[in-house]
């Protein structure tokens, strides 16, 4: 049975759009036309730990790899990693990448984490932000910038105490000034302490003849005064 | 005499007016049940036949506009998404990228485009053709030898444009997500995966269900307006009188209809 060129061009015109609806249908039902790995990508800001071939891993066991760095140069510049892991592993949307060194001198890995409440699977082209925990040479610039800080803070110290040597000196020769003239006046006080003392033995001398006086003529010592006033 | 005049002139010519607006849907109607029972005359008429006009008009209505609706797609997707995607980061909603597509693209423009395309190119084609064919004693002759006009010239157009609008819809939803996306490259970076997946979040089946409720709509009233205007000139110099009405009021039932339709559906 032969068709016609029209038949066949109205053919494709109607089972083209057809086959596209019927696609787009199964790639929302979730099926996949790619194998056992799917890709999904990181974004991170700098690719100083992470680079072609860098393992990914789940509690220690390896589900894939980094196959490509792509910069993206919009709105400011990042990086795309292409991370091409394995099927069989449940992974879900809102699951952490930390970039972390596999010991201290180790090579870097990425270490996928499962978030405690899981919403839906982790698909196909979706994109996982990078979290970089333990980043050695970023650890080391600020071990060296922590140490640069505390040598200033160290010279700063040292300047302060020679600057203040000069007003610990006077402080001091103040102190000195101050203890002599306490010494002068307690000196000087010692002269007024006699004369006070002498002066209170006078009285008591005074007070004695004054109860003598009192107890040998008590009448009279009372009323001479007034004696004397009346007349 | 002349007061009398003015005070009679508006409402007469409102009612003239209505009058005429219902005697042309009552007209419609009696178009549309004629149609109904031509269906009975199926039994006499060679499947064949009507094969052949549906090819035809599939190839006229959606093949040879395939290239037109291509272009106006990849215009159109390409403005959408460099809009969406330059704009959309200022207010904090770069992630809608997809919703935005899906509802501008798939949601209205689509349809509402390439009804549009069909109703100015084919549309207008349709009610040429049965009216010259009337002016020319062609269909007097095809009932004189017994054949349902109304089968043989309305239903086949009919199959073929749901065919075909639904076939164009669908090219340039595509068209418009994927050959814009191409152009926004020139513009600004979204990884193709990233892109897919966005399409795909925001996509839902209600989406394809209202496109296909709307292509089927379209693709009936379409030919069926056509046609009936196509009947209606006496003479040759009605034909454009007639061709304008029907894509005028083609073009005025669409937008009501596709309004219609995105009220029960998002509403």
């Amino acid at each position: 049975m032969a068709f016609t060129k029209n038949e066949i061009r109205v053919g494709l015109f109607i089972v083209v759009p057809l086959l596209i609806l019927m696609l787009a249908i199964l790639l929302k039902l979730g099926y996949s036309i790619a194998g056992a790995t799917m890709d999904v990508y990181l974004k991170t800001d700098s690719i100083t730990s992470i680079k072609k071939g860098t393992p990914i891993r789940i509690k220690g066991y390896q589900i894939g790899r980094v196959v490509e760095i792509k910069p993206v140069y919009k709105p400011a510049l990042h990086f795309l990693a292409t991370m091409r892991i394995s099927r069989d592993i449940e992974l879900y949307e809102d699951c952490t990448a930390i970039i972390q060194n596999q010991n201290i001198i180790g090579d870097p890995t990425i270490e996928f984490r499962n978030p405690e409440r899981r919403g839906g699977p982790l698909l196909a082209g979706d994109v996982i932000e990078g979290i970089e925990v333990v980043n050695l040479e970023v650890l080391l610039g600020n071990v060296n910038t922590l140490v640069s800080n505390l040598s200033s803070t160290v010279s700063v110290i040292k300047q302060i105490t020679v600057d203040s040597r000069q007003n610990l000196k006077s402080l001091v020769s103040n102190l000195a000034g101050s203890v002599s003239n306490l010494n002068a006046i307690l000196t000087n006080s010692q002269k007024d302490l006699g004369s006070i003392l002498s002066s209170f033995r006078e009285t008591a001398k005074t007070m004695n003849e004054i109860s003598i006086e009192l107890k040998r003529h008590p009448m009279k010592f009372l009323f001479s005064g007034k004696k004397d006033s009346t007349e | 005499m002349g007061r009398d005049m003015d005070f009679t002139v508006i409402p007469g010519r409102t009612g003239r007016r209505v009058i005429g607006f219902w005697r042309d849907v009552l007209d419609f109607r009696d178009f549309l049940r004629s149609i109904i029972t031509s269906f009975q005359s199926l039994r006499y008429i060679r499947l064949r036949s009507l094969y052949a006009i549906v090819v035809n008009q599939i190839r006229f209505t959606g093949i040879d506009a395939l290239l037109f609706v291509i272009l106006i797609a990849l215009m159109i997707g390409g403005t959408v998404i460099i809009q969406a995607s330059t704009n959309l980061p200022r207010f904090g909603i770069e992630g809608f990228l997809g919703n935005i597509l899906v509802i501008i693209i798939a949601r209205e423009l689509g349809p509402l485009v390439t009804a549009l395309i069909v109703i100015s190119r084919s549309g207008s084609a349709m009610v040429t053709e049965i009216a010259v064919q009337k002016w020319s004693r062609e269909i007097l002759s095809m009932e004189i030898m017994g054949i349902d006009t109304r089968l043989y010239i309305v239903i086949p157009r009919v199959i073929a444009s749901i065919l075909s609008i639904t076939s164009l819809i669908v090219i340039f939803d595509t068209v418009a997500f994927f050959g814009g996306y191409l152009i926004s490259l020139t513009t600004i970076y979204i990884p193709a995966d990233q892109f897919l997946q966005a399409l795909l979040d925001a996509f839902s089946f209600k989406d394809l269900v209202s496109a296909l409720i709307k292509s089927f709509t379209y693709g009936t009233l379409i030919p069926l307006i056509a046609c009936y205007y196509g009947f209606l000139p006496r003479s040759k110099f009605e034909v454009p009188v007639y061709v304008s009405r029907a894509v005028i009021r083609t073009l005025f039932l669409i937008f009501v209809i596709n309004a219609f339709i995105s009220v029960i559906f998002y509403f």
